[in-house]
């Protein structure tokens, strides 16, 4: 590649190259691979769009796959908010959108949706669902702590690199510290390793915990290099400190153990992946040492790491994929462009907004799901947008939102409300999550659902049809057109097909003795339907 | 050894599309139909598994490795079974006529005392969280090997608590749990009748083959497919046999009037119509305090239930076929505490028994021995990955097999090095 071409060091040949390698900055193109992005001067969100389109049509028109065209207005307005705020318009907004005349309508809607709180709310569910792994142990462990501090520092826009730092460096107890859980729930040093370096690296490394990585450059040095700088983490037992009535911490002791290597008895001194072994003073704590690395500039992994992140949830899969599995045996598929948006990402002081809407205000984001060929070859090269099945989350929140909360219980816990302040409190919407949840780190694309869930949607009593929206409208609206139409505005985002009118009508005036009834079966079938259980 | 990609992203959706290419074409009904006569076509040749999960740990002095006569030998006394040699706890007098069906293996020792681990590593054959990942439970790896892809049930069923699922195996192997067997599956029924049901389903077609057909998407088609499995099992005779009022009350009574025995009797009803794992949990053994009292009611809930599921199971032929596992995620200390006003004993994970009957095993015999105080195994030790491996040989799955990720690690079935009991295979 690009690299072994500069070899030579003088002569009319490097100058040659010297000069070719300055064009190629200039034409905004970056080296691949893991080599530090490049300090590039920032450019505005629109501009970045422009070149992700760029990036994304070049491959396309080189590989001779056509892109599919735009997503018509109810597509886009649908998925966008599904994708920033994690839950389906209102049926007054969604039509004002689609009637409105604006033609920056869009650009404007995303503007509105990333300043919404509940922007930081989605996000909130997503990075909780990353930090804290689903095991026994941490059932005992109360995730609302955490839950307000991602949303509010999401909501305020707190600039990745802080954000993390931050976070890796938490100590206090989780009353006074909500950042403290990511510890309490990966309490040894090799569980927080394995999540520090899958989130926040792109790697990873927990095979290497026990022996070297078959076919990357992860040693089991590296490993416990990493793991070192955990080893004086000290954290609470939450059932322990629930018995003594107690909010669980989380410290960094003076004293701790280096990391050993399981078989051998050799001290590993702390390394920073691939990269140097810091001088750690031993009567210091060691992880904000970790955090200057990790959140800097200089570090290749941690702003790649994120922007494929964030590419990945917008578009169902990262410019690499999996999102935590980067290494040269799995390239990104446009190198140059992720690449380029690491390092906008970095040089716009890693704002995430800044990236969410460069993302969602390109062409290649705003294209239909559906496939322009048989064989969707473009599938992995962004050609059409993938579908996207709703999270537990994001079905529960939709569905509230069209049949109402279901008894008096509040969608999130009031604050303080528990006895037991560390056990988590199981509420409508935890449980109907758990029991919708699929694996962690499982394929957003995949519906995972199994018998059991499409039972419960089919024939539980909340949602045998009915409920808030249903009512309002039979208040408020006339004619059974209208009224079908505000359904689907309610749950589908768009206003039914001549041939979806003309079906449904024929339906409701074959009841015509209870139309509340047929009302009440068209509104059922919406909310089983596929349209209502994915992000298209 | 074979790969297996039970999970593969990209290459199961490829798979998928090419395999339904053929059947786009066929009307929703036509699918439906299809689902159907294979459903009742199958003559299902596999062998099934019921554990019988004993949670908290039963202590092995005073149920299947009776140490009679010593100091910590306990309340209990042993007595003689079907089967010469061979004697257990006085508190199961039925399962003791059965003794010529079951194996003991007193030799178990797995090193893991603290619940959730030993649950855990019990459950799948590999420690919780061991390389990063989420590893399926024998249920779930059972339902992969042996289920049938188009069963209109699940196949891993788990009665009275929720189990452990499928890690990496993925969704559709994830157990269906019913918290209650008198209650059965929840949300079988429509809240509306039949006819209006009817209606519902017809309006729901119409908009999924619309929306298929547009967007073209697998993702679409698994939600359309599972539902249309949803609801082929609200139809099908298979539903019945989770319906525990379509039994008689004298087989319920001959199972014990327990919710275990009434778990029991599910799970008899649901290996009859095809469903390859059903675990069926009975709590309490954790047995720090008032060991003997606890021990002597829960054994009084075991005996009647699983003596009399062996028992129906024989009577129709299916106990060759079926295995009968009972366990717990270890043993109890060899010596009595007496911290609390109950004596009692406390975890041990060292040496400890379990007990399989049925699936075609030599029956009628003890595998491994331990010392004098049930403290150390003397002879033929058993560890947690040998068990997995056993189960899988019984049940005729290949416990070498590895299984994709899906990041496309293979992962073996049961950890390598693991061996089978040879002892209980003819």
């Amino acid at each position: 590649m690009t690299a072994t071409l500069l070899q030579p060091t003088h002569g009319p040949k490097r100058a040659f190259l010297v000069a070719l390698q300055t064009l190629c900055v200039l034409a905004g193109t970056a080296a691949a691979g893991t080599t530090a992005a490049p300090t590039s001067a920032p450019v505005d969100a629109a501009t970045l769009a422009r070149h992700i389109d760029q990036a994304i049509d070049k491959r396309l028109d080189a590989e001779h796959i056509k892109p599919s065209p735009l997503a018509d207005d109810a597509e886009f307005l649908r998925r966008v908010y599904l994708d920033i705020t994690g839950v389906i318009p209102p049926a007054n907004a969604a039509a004002a959108f689609l009637d409105s005349k604006d033609p920056n309508k869009r650009a404007k809607l995303i503007d509105e949706l990333l300043a919404s709180s509940a922007y930081g709310r989605h996000l909130a569910d997503i990075w909780k669902s990353y930090l804290l792994p689903r095991t026994s142990d941490n059932r005992q462990l109360q995730a609302e702590p955490l839950m307000r501090w991602l949303e509010e520092n999401f909501n305020n826009n707190t600039p990745w690199n802080q954000f993390v730092s931050e976070l890796i460096t938490a100590s206090g107890t989780q009353d006074k510290n909500g950042a403290v859980t990511y510890f309490l729930a990966n309490p040894t040093a090799d569980k927080v390793t394995d999540s520090v370096s899958r989130l926040f690296l792109g790697v990873q490394l927990q095979c290497a915990q026990c022996h070297n990585h078959p076919f990357t450059k992860w040693k089991q040095t590296e490993y416990w290099g990493m793991a070192a700088f955990f080893t004086k983490v000290k954290t609470d037992r939450p059932r322990q400190a629930a018995r003594q009535g107690d909010s669980p911490g989380v410290s960094e002791n003076a004293k701790g153990r280096a990391a050993k290597l399981p078989e051998t008895a050799k001290v590993v001194p702390a390394k920073f992946l691939l990269s140097e072994e810091p001088k750690l003073d031993k009567s210091a704590p060691y992880r904000p040492v970790l955090a200057k690395w990790l959140t800097s500039a200089e570090n290749p992994f941690f702003a790649r790491a994120m922007a494929n992140r964030l590419w990945a949830h917008y578009f169902g899969r990262g410019i690499v994929d999996p999102v935590d599995d980067m290494h040269d045996g799995n390239p990104p598929s446009h190198p140059e462009l992720l690449q380029e948006l690491a390092g906008q990402f970095a040089a716009h002081d890693f704002d995430v907004k800044f990236l969410i809407r460069a993302i969602c205000n390109s062409k290649t984001y705003q294209r239909t799901s559906k496939p322009t060929s048989k064989d969707d070859s473009g599938a992995n090269l962004f050609a059409h947008m993938t579908i996207k099945v709703n999270s537990p989350e994001q079905l529960y929140d939709s569905l509230v939102a069209v049949v109402g909360a279901p008894g008096n219980q509040a969608a999130r816990p009031r604050q303080g409300a528990n006895q037991n302040p560390n056990r988590a409190a199981p509420n409508a919407r935890t449980v109907f999550v758990n029991f919708f949840q699929n694996e962690d780190g499982s394929d957003p694309t995949q519906y995972q659902a199994g018998i059991p869930q499409a039972l419960r949607l089919m024939n539980s009593p909340q949602l045998t049809g009915g409920g808030v929206v249903l009512e309002q409208a039979l208040k408020t609206l006339h004619t059974p057109a209208q009224i079908i139409e505000r359904l689907y505005l309610a749950t589908l985002s768009r206003r039914p097909t001549a041939a979806e009118s003309h079906h449904l009508l024929t339906f409701v005036h074959g009841h015509a003795a209870d139309p509340r009834k047929a009302y009440r079966d068209v509104l059922w079938a919406l909310l089983n339907s596929s349209e209502f259980a994915v992000n298209h | 050894m074979t790969n297996s990609d039970a999970s593969g992203i990209r290459s199961r959706r490829d798979f998928f599309k090419l395999s339904t290419a053929g059947l786009l074409t066929t009307s929703l009904s036509g699918w439906l139909g299809v689902l159907a006569a294979h459903a009742a076509s199958n003559g299902s040749k596999h062998k099934a598994c019921i554990l019988l999960w004993m949670d908290g740990g039963p202590s092995h002095k005073d149920t299947f490795d009776m140490k009679p006569n010593t100091e910590n030998g306990g309340d209990f006394k042993p007595i003689p079974t079907s089967v010469s040699g061979i004697q257990i706890s006085e508190h199961f007098p039925k399962l003791a006529k059965q003794m010529q069906h079951a194996a003991i293996l007193r030799g178990m020792s797995t090193g893991e005392g603290a619940h959730g681990r030993a649950k855990y590593y019990l459950h799948t054959g590999y420690k919780e969280g061991q390389g990063g990942l989420v590893y399926p439970s024998i249920g779930s790896i059972v339902s992969a090997e042996l289920g049938r892809p188009d069963s209109p049930t699940p196949n891993f069923v788990s009665v009275g608590n929720r189990s452990y699922g499928a890690g990496f195996l993925g969704a559709r192997h994830q157990p269906l749990v019913v918290n209650d067997p008198a209650k059965g599956v929840q949300n079988l029924k429509p809240l509306v009748d039949n006819h209006e049901f009817g209606d519902r389903i017809g309006l729901l077609e119409q908009m999924e083959q619309g929306f298929f057909r547009t967007y073209q998407a697998t993702s679409i088609n698994d939600h359309r497919t599972t539902y249309q499995r949803a609801v082929q099992l609200m139809r099908s005779k298979e539903a019945k046999a989770f319906d525990l009022s379509l039994e008689p009350a004298a087989s319920k009574e001959a199972y014990g009037n327990s919710k275990f025995g009434e778990g029991c009797l599910l799970a008899r009803r649901l290996v009859e119509v095809g469903i390859p794992f059903v675990e069926v949990t009975l709590g309490g053994w954790d047995t720090h305090q008032n060991n003997f009292e606890r021990v002597k009611q829960l054994s009084g809930q075991v005996d009647p239930a699983m003596s009399a599921l062996i028992h129906d199971l024989k009577s129709r032929g299916l106990l060759d076929s079926t295995l009968i596992v009972w366990m717990g995620e270890f043993g109890r200390t060899p010596k009595i505490n007496s911290r609390g006003p109950k004596p009692g004993r406390d975890h041990y994970p060292r040496a400890w028994s379990t007990v399989l009957a049925g699936g075609g095993i030599r029956g009628g015999q003890v595998i491994g021995k331990t010392d004098k105080e049930g403290a150390a195994v003397e002879d033929r030790p058993v560890s947690a990955i040998d068990f997995m491996a056993t189960i899988c040989k019984v049940l005729g799955i290949d416990y070498t097999k590895q299984n994709n990720t899906p990041i496309g690690r293979p992962i073996r079935i049961a950890e390598k090095g693991a061996t089978p009991v040879k002892e209980l295979f003819a």
